[in-house]
């Protein structure tokens, strides 16, 4: 037979030396599909080439690591608990503290257009810093509402915070805050991310529902917003509603990808409205997930959260990283 | 325009290049052969057919053709009895039938209006493999034209379908040829798909929107008394979400395993004698004895403590969770203090601002009398049994 079973198949693999705790973050780098940064709940950031299979770095935090990205092909950015914005340069495997926040830093986000770093913190505010220099180049309050979630793409920055609330900014201009919104959902904001091609931006809550959003404000562009449910599970009489843990962007196709502490990962067509598949249900929750520049892979980070807070026992945090066809991710 | 000169070659299979007397048996071997699915045994009619059907019906990918040839696996090409065959492979197979460029030659001039050959026609020409024929546009045919295809082809066929080869009238439907996946702008609306059509489509708008407007009036609710849990669903349902409407990244922050390690210049090496219960029995000397150790520890310490401590105070309910809680040093290494002393629950904070927080019960005056019966200890803001001599613990924090 010449059909191959997806667990062990090519088109998808577990990688090698995982951390030893739940992982937080995946993220592809900017122009390859060879390199996957990690952070975890382990204090880690690690570099994966994906295509050997072997961890090339890792250094070290002095907590749990909430969220990394890259600048470039060789430098990363990473923050958690411990409050501090590090940068790691993976060729001179050197470490650079960039400053602090006042709480936990929740999400690190490289923005492209400014060549700075953006880091969205529980102290409720979002820093941007000097990509190379310990210098903080600004803070902005965010409503005094924890950041849980960011995403840049050109100009385009949309943070989420507790309390539903939305902030939409100009990162050529941080003077002012270009929209507030609350969020469309009912509940706790959990992921947000622009489309790539910038029209507007996908979120989703805990209460396994997702929302397709436009930033133009325009009423016309704003009667084409919707949300719909998913990531739920119908166990008996009695359907579970799982949260939304992690949204990526196919970049060529303006398709995403959504992945649910159901353990399944869907892929989207959010203009037309249609689901275009479902992969087979993961070990347990999918905490983190990326596509590739191309959007030709897609990591999918499986690590449970204590959403039920149902200790054992605790199942594995396994990295997949998952080679997508155009029919699983291009409009129909 | 005509009947086509030569006896072309029986129908072939492209898969496994096997050749048949009927395409009907053509298509019934394929359907078994090679559009089988290996899962469920369903016998879909093309290759992206069952690439469909085992994707979202058993969410498996397959990447090659069953039982065909190395070269001739491709997937995503739709074939269907001789329809859609690649015209380079049509001519490639016909030259090895006939052993001659002759019949590619005349073909190739075929034009489209061959389609517009009556049946009478085709009837009496039952074989027009044509080689090297692209597909033609079928849209001036009135669909009329073909009886026996009419019925069953109708309006699914796109326009850029294929030109029927091997045509008897009624043979056979030549629908799924028609669905070239990119560009066929109608949705999937072939009867072979329609049972593996998404199942759980997305909902949209009409249930989305209709209901947002309620959903943000009622949102303000639960920010406006700030009701720090996640409101229930119904009754048919439940989030699987910890109650407290804060992120599953914040409870999880908040175990004591991801609190920071304790500072290497803190002293480390306090022996653990003291007893972890002021029971009722103990004397006042010593439950004075133990408070003044404390505050002096606790003094010791606000020294070097990071100023980050302070953010955890709010996190103080889980304090009794660690295991450090009771250890104390012992009180001979410590200077008396006078008494009644203020003991300071926070003690991230230096102890000059003790005495400013008078609403913790236990920052109280210490007072001989109260320790020693031990339901008078105030218990309502530290769960884990709350004395003096939890004041030492910030330091492991």
């Amino acid at each position: 037979m010449t059909v191959t079973r997806v667990a062990e198949s090519r088109t998808e693999f577990k990688l090698k030396s995982l951390p030893e705790d739940a992982i937080s973050s995946v993220k592809f780098a900017p122009k390859s599909n060879q390199f996957l940064l990690v952070s975890s709940w382990d204090c880690s950031v690690r570099l994966y080439d994906v295509t050997a299979n072997i961890e090339r770095h890792k250094y070290n935090h002095e907590l749990p690591v909430l969220d990394v990205c890259f600048r470039d092909a060789v430098h990363s950015y990473s923050g958690g608990l411990d409050q501090t914005l590090k940068m790691y340069d993976l060729n001179a495997s050197s470490e650079t503290v960039l400053g602090e926040h006042k709480a936990a830093i929740r999400c690190v986000e490289f923005a492209n257009e400014v060549n700075a770093v953006l880091t969205g913190s529980w102290d409720g505010t979002v820093k941007m810093w000097d990509s190379r220099v310990p210098n903080c180049v600004g803070t902005y309050n965010q409503g005094n509402e924890r950041v849980y979630t960011m995403s840049i793409v050109g100009e385009k920055f949309v943070v989420g915070t507790s309390g539903r609330k939305i902030f939409v900014w100009d990162v050529r201009n941080m003077g002012h805050v270009n929209q507030r919104r609350e969020s469309s959902l009912k509940y706790q904001t959990r992921c947000i991310r622009v489309f790539p091609n910038k029209q507007g931006y996908v979120l989703s809550s805990i209460e396994g529902r997702v929302a397709v959003e436009y930033l133009d404000s325009n009423p016309e562009v704003q009667k084409k917003k919707y949300a719909f449910k998913c990531h739920r599970i119908k166990d008996g009489g009695l359907e579970k509603i799982y949260p939304v843990n992690a949204i990526s962007f196919h970049s060529v196709y303006n398709t995403f990808a959504t992945g649910g502490s159901d353990g399944y990962v869907n892929i989207w067509d959010g203009f037309n409205k249609k689901r275009l598949c479902q992969f087979h249900r993961y070990n347990t929750a999918v905490s983190s997930l990326s596509f590739s520049h191309d959007g030709s892979a897609l990591a999918i980070a499986c690590s449970q959260l204590d959403e039920t807070q149902a200790e054992d026992p605790k199942p594995e945090d396994i990295i997949y990283i998952r080679y997508v066809t155009d029919q699983e991710t291009k409009p129909k | 325009m005509g009947r086509k000169k030569k006896k072309a070659s029986k129908p072939w299979c492209w898969y496994c290049n096997r050749e048949f007397d009927d395409e009907k048996i053509l298509i019934q071997h394929q359907k078994a052969k090679h559009f089988k699915c290996h899962i469920c045994h369903k016998k879909l009619y093309t290759g992206p057919g069952l690439s469909i059907h085992c994707m979202q019906v058993h969410k498996e990918a397959i990447d090659k053709v069953p039982n065909s040839l190395p070269n001739r696996s491709n997937i995503e090409i739709e074939i269907y009895g001789m329809e859609g065959i690649p015209p380079e492979d049509v001519k490639e197979h016909e030259k090895q039938k006939t052993g001659g460029g002759k019949g590619s030659d005349s073909d190739e001039d075929e034009p489209a209006a061959k389609k517009k050959a009556t049946p009478a026609l085709l009837g009496a020409g039952p074989s027009t493999v044509t080689p090297g024929i692209l597909p033609t546009p079928m849209g001036p045919v009135p669909p009329g034209m073909y009886p026996g295809h009419a019925m069953q082809m109708n309006h699914m066929m796109p326009p850029y379908m294929q030109a029927p080869r091997m045509m008897m009238p009624g043979m056979r439907p030549l629908f799924p040829a028609a669905s070239v996946p990119t560009s066929t702008p109608s949705k999937p609306t072939f009867p072979a798909y329609s049972n593996a059509t998404i199942s759980a489509p997305p909902t949209t708008s009409t249930a989305a929107s209709t209901s947002e407007p309620k959903e943000n009036g009622e949102v303000k609710l639960p920010a406006a008394n700030s009701c720090p849990l996640v409101t229930a669903t119904g009754a048919g349902s439940k989030i699987i979400h910890p109650p407290e409407d804060v992120s599953l990244e914040e409870i999880r922050a908040r175990n004591a395993k991801y609190r920071p390690k304790p500072k290497p210049d803190a002293p480390v090496n306090i022996p653990t004698s003291a007893p972890s219960m002021i029971s009722a029995s103990t004397s006042q000397a010593e439950v004075a004895a133990h408070m003044s150790a404390a505050v002096a520890a606790a003094r010791q310490q606000a020294a070097m403590r990071r100023p980050v401590m302070q953010q955890m105070v709010g996190m103080l309910p889980q304090l009794q969770q660690l295991p450090q809680l009771q250890q104390l040093p012992q009180l001979q290494q410590l200077p008396q203090l006078p008494q009644p002393m203020r003991v300071g629950v926070p003690v991230s904070m230096p102890p000059v601002m003790l005495p400013v927080m008078p609403q913790f019960n236990i920052m109280r005056p210490l007072q001989p009398g109260m320790l020693v019966p031990g339901g008078m200890m105030p218990m309502g803001m530290f769960p884990g049994g709350v004395h003096g001599l939890q004041v030492m613990q910030p330091r492991y924090r």
